[in-house]
């Protein structure tokens, strides 16, 4: 049980930067999932972690070692790849010794732990077959399962259910959650699907271009996006995004227009935001069809009916497309002028370069 | 749905005929043919007597044939093993270089394996030379003396050997790289992981799953040195051939020395058996091994 800890992180290949000075304090015993858009550098920083990629500045810290020069094996880390990397030619028993056997653990000591873990995962009568005989779920515990004997201080997960099909995912995802619970070691999670984050997480950690954006609770990361590209990357569908026309006072709290409606009135601090070339924020849920008659109004384009909700999507007067929500059994059609109620006290607002202005804690 | 399944059958007869037609008359017949001579005492050209066993008996009594077939056992052991684990040395060296440095280096392992058998004779009879061959500095760092390698009974075999190994090691490589490369580098990240040591990572990744491509090569190696005949005919030149006399050379005499084509057709029959006996019997064995 060890904390780890990323002081200033920096890779470049070459004169391509890949990472930008990126600084964590991960606890022990989180899951912590890195997430971004492809190329964003979270494999990378994993990797960085893992060892297989060397630091080009910084430190990395796990316990109170410094492991940034460290090879892998020195690390005390395991790692999930997302392909499984398993050994082809060594049966699943093997797989899952052969880490212990390069360190010279007793035998009934690899075969108790082996035993153990293929108990955990539900492979016990896997443990003779080859990987080439197992299916893709199979193949994940297995690659699981091998990081498991290790008893290392942390479990580094590389997309680890991206090869699998939609139902495996889900349900080794909800799998995944109760080993974590059950063996309380860190783990760190690299995925660019929102879902997986959201539902894993205890903390998430989003990148993009090279940086971290915001490190982050679930909800704290869904309800207080620090910048524009959070926002929109997490939550679907997408936040509204709605180009401000109209800034005011309104007994301190900003309250805005756009696409000549309005104004609606935030909880933002009125001296809190620049004024100038603004944008709001509105998630679908804040935005609902209003049956009073109340709000700002659009006409609909499209009904998408997900059963318990309705997504509509509305143009506003001036074109601005804005995603509303509606109950699960909804009348709206297309073509129809609605009106939609704007919870403005969940609203956000970013200025031009993308920072987040929230309501004060 | 009722197809026309005669006609079908006509058509495919066609297409493959052809080939059937080129390996009938190209291949088949004149195997069948020679078998046929091995039983005759026909010369070079020309029909013979039916004479039964008669020149398979006198084959098994025959001290020069058992030169030749322990002659090319020998330079078979020289050889096969040898170049293979050098192939696959080099390929791993090479498979760490990256980019043009690889290309650079691949090619220029590879360049011998372009040149005509004539070429590589004369690049090594020049480099052995007695008097200016640039080989001579380390023989006569070993023995002494300026040493005739090629005319010195026990290092003729090792030295052709040497030569064979310099000249056709690079196709070797080609094929172990293309084998290295399909192991996946994951699978190398996780034994980094899991504590393997550089010998370890070898000894239960990289051999096991290298073996396939092994298999292979030292299957074409055996096949391909089981008929040495070119490099030790043109190195033996002004020197006696008997001593070092390798199975198809001795047919080559046989038949187009001595005028005994019947004769020779028996020997090409035995090293025919002998090829198909122990390729067969080395690829079931190392496929065998591969799938424990």
């Amino acid at each position: 049980m060890a904390d780890i800890v990323l002081n200033e992180v920096s890779k470049s290949f070459g004169a391509v930067s890949v990472l930008d000075k990126v600084s964590m304090h991960i606890k022990s015993g989180e899951f912590i999932v890195f997430l971004g858009p492809s190329g964003c550098g979270k494999s990378t920083l994993l990797r960085m972690i893992a060892g297989l990629e060397q630091v080009s500045e910084g430190e990395i810290f796990i316990g109170d070692r410094r492991v940034d020069q460290l090879p892998p094996n020195e690390r005390g880390v395991s790692m999930v790849f997302q392909n499984y990397a398993l050994y082809p030619h060594m049966s699943v028993r093997d797989n899952m010794s052969f880490g212990l056997q390069n360190v010279g653990t007793p035998k009934d000591e690899i075969a108790r732990r082996v035993d153990e873990a293929a108990r955990m995962l539900e492979i016990g009568q896997l443990l003779d077959r080859k990987p080439a005989q197992l299916s893709g779920g199979q193949r994940q515990r297995v690659a699981i399962g091998r990081a498991i004997v290790r008893e290392p201080v942390a479990f580094l997960l590389d997309e680890p259910l991206s090869n699998l099909d939609a139902g495996l995912r889900v349900r080794t995802r909800v799998e995944l959650a109760q080993l974590h619970h059950r063996i309380g070691t860190t783990m760190i999670f690299v995925t660019h699907d929102q879902t997986e984050a959201m539902t894993l997480a205890s903390r998430i950690v989003v990148m993009n271009n090279r940086r971290i954006e915001q490190i982050g609770k679930p909800m704290e990361i869904y309800s207080r996006p620090a910048s524009r590209f959070v926002a929109a990357f997490v939550g679907s569908p997408a936040m509204n995004f709605l180009p401000v026309t109209g800034v005011s006072d309104a007994g301190g709290f900003a309250a805005i227009s756009f696409a000549g409606q309005g104004p609606v009135t935030t909880t933002v601090p009125f001296t809190d935001i620049p004024k100038d070339k603004l944008t709001f924020g509105i998630r679908a849920e804040a935005a609902r069809i209003s049956r009073e008659g109340q709000g700002v109004t659009g006409v609909v384009d499209v009904v998408e009916r997900l059963g318990e909700r309705t997504l509509v999507y509305v143009s506003l007067p001036d074109g601005t497309p804005l995603i509303a929500e509606d109950e699960g059994v909804s009348a709206v059609e297309p073509g129809q002028t609605v009106h939609i109620a704007i919870d403005g006290g969940a609203g956000i607002i970013f200025d031009e370069p993308g920072k987040a202005y929230h309501a004060a804690k | 749905m009722i197809r026309n399944h005669r006609g079908e059958v006509a058509i495919a007869y066609l297409f493959i005929l052809p080939f059937v037609l080129t390996y009938g008359v190209l291949f088949l017949w004149p195997t069948l043919q020679m078998v046929y001579l091995s039983f005759t005492d026909a010369p070079l050209i020309g029909p013979g007597e039916w004479i039964g066993f008669e020149n398979y008996v006198e084959m098994f009594d025959d001290r020069r044939f058992w030169t030749s077939v322990k002659n090319t056992a020998y330079f078979v052991a020289l050889t096969v093993i040898p170049n293979t684990l050098i192939g696959l040395a080099i390929a791993m060296m090479v498979s760490r270089l990256k980019g043009w440095q690889q290309s650079l280096i691949l090619a220029m392992f590879f360049l011998p394996y372009i040149l005509p058998v004539s070429v590589v004779y004369r690049i090594w009879n020049w480099m052995f030379n007695l008097q200016f061959g640039i080989m001579q500095y380390p023989l006569t760092w070993v023995f002494g003396k300026p040493t005739p390698v090629f005319r010195t009974q026990w290092m003729f075999m090792p030295a052709v050997a040497f030569v064979t190994i310099w000249w056709t090691c690079g196709f070797n490589i080609l094929l172990f790289l293309s084998g290295l490369r399909s192991i996946s580098t994951d699978i190398y990240e996780a034994a980094a992981l899991d504590n393997a040591s550089r010998w370890t990572i070898f000894r239960r990744i990289t051999w096991p799953l290298i073996w396939p491509v092994t298999a292979l090569v030292l299957t074409i190696q055996l096949i391909l040195q089981l008929k040495i005949f070119d490099q030790v005919y043109l190195f033996v030149q002004g020197g006696r051939p008997d001593p070092s006399m390798v199975l198809v050379q001795y047919i080559y005499s046989q038949a187009f020395q001595k005028n005994q084509g019947g004769y020779a057709a028996a020997i090409a029959v035995a090293l025919f058996v002998i090829v198909i006996v122990f390729s067969v019997l080395q690829f079931q064995l190392l496929r065998a091994r591969g799938e424990k």
